[in-house]
């Protein structure tokens, strides 16, 4: 048997894991599932090819690729612009709508909420950048080996790249203030207000650090796959299962959960057929709900 | 200074549970809140610290009205709330519940207050790095007494400190007040454990229905036996004599 699911599960698996950070992060302070999620990833990734060729048309050298990447300088430049611009769109929807909700209404009204602005903000990408699939690079990239299973530069780069945002947002959660606050805001916001801590600030930060996460995980997407409005709100019943399978509001859980999902699907592929890659993430949601709810790394409620 | 004027307030607007209610409370003062259930104790103090909604009257702190200040920036003008339950992150350690309180404060001075809690409770300094949701009942309430003082507040809130711990415990914790009080701090406590609270009260406020209904130094109260029966759920002759300044 070919052990090439590995290499293809571990990459879907870092691009999901990443993703589901994002999820797990603004379900336990904000405490709804937010599905307008899949939009953000998708919303990332589309301001990063429109920086990425705005940068390109303005110093044309940053388009050459670098190394055996089939990206340019452009593109990193683009997609760090475009991560803070992503954070800056979901505190924005969190403006307009959600924060308005908040006060009035349970969380099961901005959930419905979540589903309209997810639409919505779908409609608009289409609207702009019409539904045919594009790519940041028509570049051919050669698979190089290792271990005996392929895994192209580009796929090496981007998992190195979930490394490190996994590991600054798990230093930023134990190490800094902000995290602390963003901790405790998650626990007991009441107690967090009396203990002074800026509950809006807070959630604002977790907005904006959702929205890069989905940025990062729109980008790898987009780069391994292809870019395509829909592609966000594809990924998010993965993202869900991983979130939840890692347990809700741990970082690490939910890398870890995105890996399970990412090889469940790649070797459900290899194994049973493509068909069936959608019904995994289904099937190992439904599993957690029903066998562990807290999941791997989660607080029994 | 602590002086609380004519406040009502309540969880929805038009039903107020507080209705009307003057309190002080002098700096080494402690004053104890009582009163019959659903007698507004804990919404009167929730109300003071901000986080129930004030519908009118005036919350002054050293001569500086406070009323409308936001809960989160109440530790910053100097007044701390230990709320009944729920009143540590059970999530983190001890010493991140501290240094979560001390955010406010610089390098030097947060350091400075970090080692005096330590000092005040030297039990939370040998368990630092330990999850606040494994200490014991006691242990808690001593960390969110420690989170509330490291901000060195004027005012003290504290809304039934002693509920649900050990007659050991719960004087431990009266000790330490006393301790707290005598460095100058206002302190006013909500209590259904009367005798608890009078060990340490100097002075006593019973409400009923959301108002004043009494007041006055411990003693003047005690010597009532009507009020002490009727309101003081008889327990003056525990707690009353001689225990108190």
């Amino acid at each position: 048997m070919s052990l090439q699911f590995l290499a293809d599960g571990l990459v879907a698996g870092a691009t999901i894991g990443l993703g589901a950070v994002g999820v797990t992060l603004t379900y336990s302070i904000l405490r709804f599932a937010n599905f307008a999620y899949g939009e953000f990833i998708s919303w990332g990734c589309y301001l990063t090819l429109l920086l990425a060729s705005a940068i390109g048309a303005w110093a044309s050298a940053s388009v050459a690729p670098i190394g055996a990447l089939s990206i340019g300088p452009n593109v990193l430049a683009a997609g760090l612009l475009a991560m803070a611009l992503t954070g800056l769109l979901a505190i924005g929807l969190d403006v307009l709508l959600f924060r308005r909700l908040r006060r009035k209404f349970s969380s099961i009204t901005a959930v419905i909420a979540s589903f309209g602005a997810s639409m919505a903000l779908r409609a608009a990408l289409e609207a702009i950048f019409s539904s045919r699939p594009t790519y940041f690079s028509q570049e051919l990239q050669i698979a190089i080996r290792v271990g005996g299973l392929r895994i192209t530069p580009d796929q090496l780069a981007l998992l190195g790249l979930a490394v490190l945002l996994a590991g600054a947002l798990q230093l930023l959660l134990t190490r800094t203030n902000a995290g602390r606050s963003m901790r405790a805001v998650s626990e007991n916001p009441t107690l967090a207000r009396i203990v002074g801590i800026d509950v809006a600030a807070v959630i604002r930060l977790t907005w904006f650090i959702g929205g890069a996460l989905a940025c990062a995980s729109g980008i790898m997407l987009g780069l391994v796959v292809q870019i395509r409005p829909t592609m966000g709100s594809e990924l998010l019943l993965p993202l869900f299962a991983a979130a939840i399978l890692g347990g809700i509001g741990s970082v690490p859980g939910a890398l870890l959960g995105g890996l399970l999902v990412g090889f469940a699907e790649a070797a459900t592929v290899q194994l049973i057929g493509a068909e069936w890659r959608a019904a995994v993430a289904f099937i190992i949601l439904i599993a957690v709900l029903l066998l562990r709810p807290a999941g791997l790394f989660g607080q029994a409620a | 200074m602590l002086r609380v004027q004519d406040l009502r307030a309540g969880y929805e607007r038009g039903a107020p549970i507080v209705r009307g209610v003057s309190i002080e409370a002098k700096g080494g003062e402690v004053v104890a809140i009582l009163g019959p259930n659903g007698a507004g104790k804990s919404t009167l103090v929730k109300a003071i610290a901000g986080t129930v909604p004030i519908e009118s009257g005036a919350v002054i702190l050293d001569g500086r009205n406070i009323t409308a200040t936001p809960a989160h920036r109440m530790a910053g003008v100097g007044l701390a709330f230990v709320p009944q339950t729920d009143n540590v992150f059970t999530t983190l350690s001890v010493i991140d519940n501290l240094e979560l309180a001390a955010h406010g404060l610089a390098g030097a001075r947060r350091r400075m207050r970090l080692a005096a809690i330590f000092e005040l409770f030297p039990d939370l300094g040998r368990q630092r790095g330990l999850d606040a949701g494994r200490l014991s009942g006691g242990q808690r309430q001593m960390l969110a007494v420690a989170r509330a003082l490291i901000v060195m507040p004027k005012a003290l809130l504290l809304d039934e400190p002693s509920a649900g711990l050990s007659p050991k415990v719960v004087a431990e914790l009266l000790a330490k007040l006393a301790e707290i009080r005598d460095s100058g701090v206002c302190i006013v406590l909500v209590e259904q454990n009367v005798r608890a609270a009078l060990t340490v009260a100097d002075r006593l406020y019973v409400l009923v229905e959301g108002r004043n209904r009494l007041e006055g130094p411990k003693r003047d109260l005690l010597q009532d036996p009507e009020i002490a029966a009727l309101y003081l759920g008889g327990a003056t002759r525990a707690a009353g004599a001689g225990t108190g300044p």
